[in-house]
């Protein structure tokens, strides 16, 4: 596309009614050449215009007309098939069918196997155990437990080797070596 | 009688080394024992700062930390956390039995309440089953963070399994290294000081609980203080709870707790042989356990599927049975947890 756009085509992809590979290339073209893109732009201005123009002239429906359909509307009184048919709207039908499926969960699902039981954190667990284990005055963990289980939980790093052979009782009497 | 003169004689001279013996024995053993209770209580009359450095290992990993720590007898202790890489620079504050944990990087201030903390009815509790279960055996010491040390063994009466080891300040009494045993010898953690300094002119305003600006005051556990009236206990949890029929040697029910988590009746009953403690848990209305960031391995056992995490040495195991949920958790081996929990038949 080395030629310029003419107006035709820029009107097109103003309204994008290109095809696809077409608005890709007139898309290129107007990023290089400043001369299409002004065109372009006066093109988009005009659009405006006119849309600003067409909006001003629009009538307003009288309003002794208006309120003479809506009283026709309002005493229109629909068919049986149309009152079925409201029914089935998706403001009705979707509360009607999600509280059929909470109902059928909650009456159909034997107790304890329900998605929404409660379940108990683990780190509560290794949490309340250490405070018990804290009356020890020989346990050394104290009030930290909690962080320091959440800190391990969290720590991604590659198992250490040495762990193996210290718990085979194969390590050496300072296993600080090992993490230092 | 020549003959009765000299077997009567053998009798006599054995009798008094049997005597002797045994005499000596059991001094050795009362000078363990008292040497045990020296190091329990010594934090409580000796202040200090220094350098504290734990590893605690599981069966793939260890977790090393390292604590400044500046304790002012008898009970405010200021721990800054140089490791882990999650915990540096965060600092925990206790003044008895309430904790002050601030987390600079959340710049929030986590107040908890443990009271065994400061519960000395407690840790005599633990003193006495101790020596009911472990020999206190005195053993050489080493140079530790500077200090010379006597070493003390506590091995378990009934297995022979040495299980602690202790080196206890030869002067305050005060446990500077601790390694702590599995039941197949390997070792489940070490603790020592690196850095020890005996002072009381330790300024007030370390232990200071006040926010610093900008943190925020967020409310940590508040753990009940467990009750020895299990009856009372398992009524208050309001189901019929089960209880291990195989548990290692030495260990006894201890006390108990009925709390509600995230609105769950939880029964925590508790097991000790005064160095090890065991904890089971159990629910009775379906809530498993929610491991979150910890990852759970499964492992099956006369049909059920568990699950366990390692924090450290320390183990925690949880299955279902007949619709109740149990958590297991102790310092023990992941073999020995599974002989506990197949003994747990609703």
């Amino acid at each position: 596309m080395t030629e310029h756009l003419n107006t035709a085509l820029l009107i097109d992809y103003l309204r994008r009614e290109l095809p696809p590979e077409d608005d890709a290339l007139v898309l290129a073209h107007l990023e290089k050449c400043p001369a299409c893109r002004r065109e372009y732009e006066i093109e988009v201005s005009l659009s405006d215009a006119l849309k600003t123009a067409a909006a001003r002239e629009e009538f307003e429906f009288p309003s002794l007309v208006a309120a003479r359909v809506w009283e026709e509307i309002r005493n229109a009184r629909p068919s049986p098939l149309a009152q079925i048919a409201a029914f089935f709207r998706p403001s009705f039908a979707v509360p009607l069918v999600a509280a059929a499926v909470l109902a059928a969960f909650f009456f159909a699902t034997p107790f304890g196997q329900r998605g929404l039981t409660p379940k108990i954190n683990a780190a509560y667990y290794l949490e309340a155990h250490a405070a018990q284990q804290a009356q020890n005055p020989l346990d050394e963990r104290g009030p930290a437990a909690a962080q320091l289980i959440e800190t391990a939980a969290l720590d991604t790093s590659a198992p250490t080797e040495l762990a193996d052979d210290v718990n085979q009782g194969l390590a050496a009497p300072s296993a600080f070596d090992a993490v230092r | 009688m020549p003959f009765a003169k000299s077997s009567f004689g053998v009798i006599l001279a054995a009798a008094l080394i049997a005597s002797a013996t045994r005499g000596s024995g059991s001094a050795a053993e009362d000078r363990g024992s008292q040497l045990l209770r020296q190091g329990m209580e010594a934090p409580r009359t000796v202040s200090y700062v220094g350098q504290l450095e734990t590893v605690r290992f599981s069966s793939s990993r260890a977790n090393a930390t390292i604590v400044r720590i500046w304790h002012l007898a008898p009970t405010m202790t200021r721990r800054w956390y140089l490791a882990p890489e999650g915990l540096y620079n965060d600092y925990i504050i206790t003044r008895g039995s309430s904790s002050y944990q601030f987390d600079t990087k959340k710049s929030e201030v986590q107040i908890s309440h443990n009271p065994v903390l400061d519960d000395q009815v407690a840790a005599e509790d633990s003193l006495s089953r101790i020596l009911t279960n472990y020999r206190a055996t005195i053993a050489p010491g080493d140079i530790i963070a500077g200090r010379p040390t006597t070493s003390l063994i506590l091995v378990n009466k009934f297995t022979g399994e040495r299980v602690m080891r202790l080196w206890l300040d030869t002067k305050t009494h005060l446990v500077l290294r601790k390694e702590e045993y599995h039941g197949n010898g390997a070792v489940a953690s070490e603790t020592r000081f690196e850095d020890l300094r005996y002072t009381n002119a330790i300024p007030r305003e370390l232990f200071s609980t006040d926010a610093p600006t900008g943190f925020v005051q967020v409310a940590g556990r508040d753990y009940a203080m467990p009750s020895a009236d299990i009856d009372r206990v398992i009524h208050a949890a309001g189901f019929a709870p089960v209880e291990p029929t195989n548990l290692p040697q030495g260990f006894k029910l201890a006390s108990g707790d009925a709390t509600t988590v995230n609105g769950v009746r939880t029964l925590h009953l508790t097991y000790s042989d005064g160095l090890r403690t065991l904890s089971l848990f159990e629910n009775a209305t379906g809530a498993a356990a929610d491991f979150g960031a910890l990852r759970p391995l499964t492992i099956q056992f006369e049909g059920h599927d568990a699950q366990y995490v390692e924090d450290g040495p320390t183990t925690l195991l949880t299955w279902k049975e007949h619709g109740l949920y149990f958590a297991l958790v102790g310092d023990l081996l992941r073999s020995e947890l599974l002989e506990i929990a197949k003994s747990v038949v609703p």
